[in-house]
């Protein structure tokens, strides 16, 4: 009964961490795909702005995060384009300062690049943007730009659709930091600092530190569960093994009142207890090292463990002094696993025996 | 409680079981089941009677050598102590209350052990075992588990158990309880052919029904406390 129930248990654990593990997995993979280093910065830009209507060209007023490695300017239009099978695109326009970042992505044939995961790579597409049909190169989203590419999405210079750009358009800057530059949450810190201290809208700042923290807070939830799970296993486990503990000691402590009533010797019943729990741990013991230590090579082998493990060139486990310290222990276990039977031994028979 | 003084002188190395001046009880803080009490078992049957917890499975264990009397004394009809275990594996037979059959064990198995134990060898140990089994008509239950059989079945298997070393003294704590009157006879017959001799017998039951099949009758109940008379009574 109770060794049922750790057995469900040790399932719905088991459920429990794999569902865990499948969640921080998720995370992980999330995180990867945007990067730990990565920072956009989305503003938006309408018609009613007084720098669209007065100047041509919005400040860049994130130009100094140029400074923390390499930031990349882009406009998202509020109008959609798609391709000539129908693929609905997301349309941005980059400044001619953004050419160095895009010309890996760039042909000879046209300025233009759609960005996309599932149509054809490196062959040229017509694309229509308000009636205006134009050709384009099919690219994979690779690198820093990966975590900007979240569905189809086609890069144009910046003034082919003036009157699209006119009506406003999403400023977006994204930026992948240098490896000794400061840390995220600051660059973070001060774009929003930057807007407060502007009087202008927050932007909408993505970064990785949502996930990070998001996943931080997963494992320490693992953390409390796995915890808990092995205490309440660890009960169960202790619980059945007691239970098998009690029910062996009763029973070894009526065979033996019943043998002592027919005479037989204490000392006789208490050494061969002894030696028969010497016996089979000793058996046991040496059985298991002698399959582990033929199964060695292949076991360990399959695992991946390198060539001076499997040939015992570092530390050989099967040496005359391991084993031996092995089997003291095991010995030692035998002896006070008799010791219950000394208990029941000094018990008199008719206080056992009914 | 019991208390009984000088009912026969006590002798050493007699051919009886003597019980001088013994006191028993379980635990400190308990009034004493067995207070000073002195008697001669001799050979034959002897039935001890008396009202549930007076102390009957308790001076049957005491003479068995398997509880130790907190004082007083009992000598076996060899001379010696109850709980030598030389006397335990050959000169005395005990049949608990409980009967305490090796559940995982047949009921042949159960008797081998006994009789190998007793020193017997592997032929006295099959012949006996045959002959008790057959005497106490279970010998169809021979390769049966214990658990398999019924009560009465059972009951005749630790007898036969008790029997097979064919002890001097044959100690049965309540024999018959719950036993139908076949099984009962049954038993009383095979207790009367074998108690001949110096064997010696004892008895502890409140079963009316083998009173008639006793040599000597001893009544616990008028040792006990006054409060407890209406209570054996009942």
């Amino acid at each position: 009964m109770s060794s049922r129930a750790a057995g469900l248990l040790a399932l719905v654990a088991t459920v429990i961490l794999v569902a865990f593990h499948l969640l921080e997995r998720s995370i992980r993979e999330r995180l990867e795909r945007f990067g730990l280093n990565t920072v956009v910065v989305r503003e938006t830009v309408v018609s009613e702005s007084r720098e669209l209507t007065v100047f041509a060209q919005a400040p860049d007023r994130l130009a100094p995060l140029a400074s923390q490695g390499q930031k990349l300017r882009v406009r998202q239009l509020f109008v959609r384009g798609t391709t000539e099978w129908q693929n609905s695109l997301v349309v941005f326009t980059y400044p001619p300062e953004a050419f160095d970042d895009l010309a890996p992505f760039m042909s000879e044939e046209t300025p233009l690049i759609c960005f996309s995961e599932t149509l054809p790579a490196d062959a040229l597409v017509r694309v229509i943007v308000n009636r205006q049909s134009k050709m384009a190169i099919i690219r994979r989203p690779q690198g820093w730009l990966r975590p900007l590419i979240t569905e189809d999405m086609l890069f144009a210079p910046q003034g082919m659709w003036p009157d699209e750009e006119r009506i406003g358009y999403i400023e977006t800057t994204i930026l992948q930091r240098r490896a000794d530059a400061l840390p995220v949450s600051h660059i973070v810190d001060a774009v929003n600092n930057f807007y407060a201290i502007e009087r202008r809208s927050p932007p909408q700042v993505q970064s990785a530190l949502p996930l990070i923290r998001e996943l931080e807070k997963l494992k320490e939830r693992q953390v409390q569960w796995r915890n808990l799970l092995a205490g309440i296993l660890g009960l169960a486990v202790a619980l059945v093994y007691g239970s098998i503990a009690v029910l062996e000691f009763r029973q070894n402590l009526f065979v033996t009142a019943l043998l002592r009533s027919f005479g037989a010797r204490r000392r006789y019943l208490f050494w061969r207890h002894l030696l028969e729990n010497g016996l089979l741990a000793n058996t046991a013991a040496i059985c298991a090292v002698m399959i582990l230590a033929s199964l060695h090579k292949p076991l360990f082998g399959t695992l991946g463990f390198p060539g001076t493990v499997l040939n015992f060139s570092g530390d050989n486990p099967y040496t005359g002094a391991e084993i031996l310290s092995i089997l003291v222990w095991v010995n030692v276990g035998a002896f006070l696993s008799s010791i219950p039977i000394l208990i029941g031994l000094r018990q008199p028979v008719g206080a056992t025996l009914n | 409680m019991l208390s009984r003084t000088d009912v026969k002188p006590a002798q050493e190395n007699s051919s009886t079981i003597q019980c001088r001046e013994v006191c028993f009880r379980y635990f400190r803080q308990q009034p004493w089941i067995i207070d000073h009490f002195t008697y001669e078992f001799h050979p034959g049957i002897t039935l001890i009677k008396g009202a549930s917890g007076c102390g009957k499975s308790t001076l049957l264990r005491l003479m068995a050598g398997y509880l130790r009397p907190c004082s007083g004394l009992i000598f076996t009809p060899t001379g010696g102590m109850p709980g030598d275990p030389e006397f335990q594996r050959h000169d005395v037979g005990y049949v608990f209350q409980h009967l305490n059959l090796l559940p995982l064990a047949t009921v042949t198995r159960n008797l081998t052990l006994a009789a190998s134990l007793a020193g017997l060898d592997a032929e006295q140990t099959a012949s006996q075992s045959a002959k008790w089994l057959r005497l106490l008509g279970i010998e169809e239950f021979a390769h049966r588990l214990p658990n398999s059989l019924s009560g009465g079945q059972q009951q005749r298997a630790a007898i036969a158990r008790a029997l097979v070393k064919e002890p001097l003294v044959l100690l049965l704590d309540e024999p018959t309880s719950g036993l139908d009157d076949l099984n009962t006879r049954v038993i009383t017959r095979a207790l009367h052919g074998y108690v001949t001799g110096p064997r010696i017998c004892v008895i502890s039951s409140h079963d009316s029904r083998l009173e008639s099949s006793a040599h000597e009758v001893l009544d616990f109940n008028r040792f006990l406390p006054l409060e407890r008379h209406l209570e054996a009574l009942v």
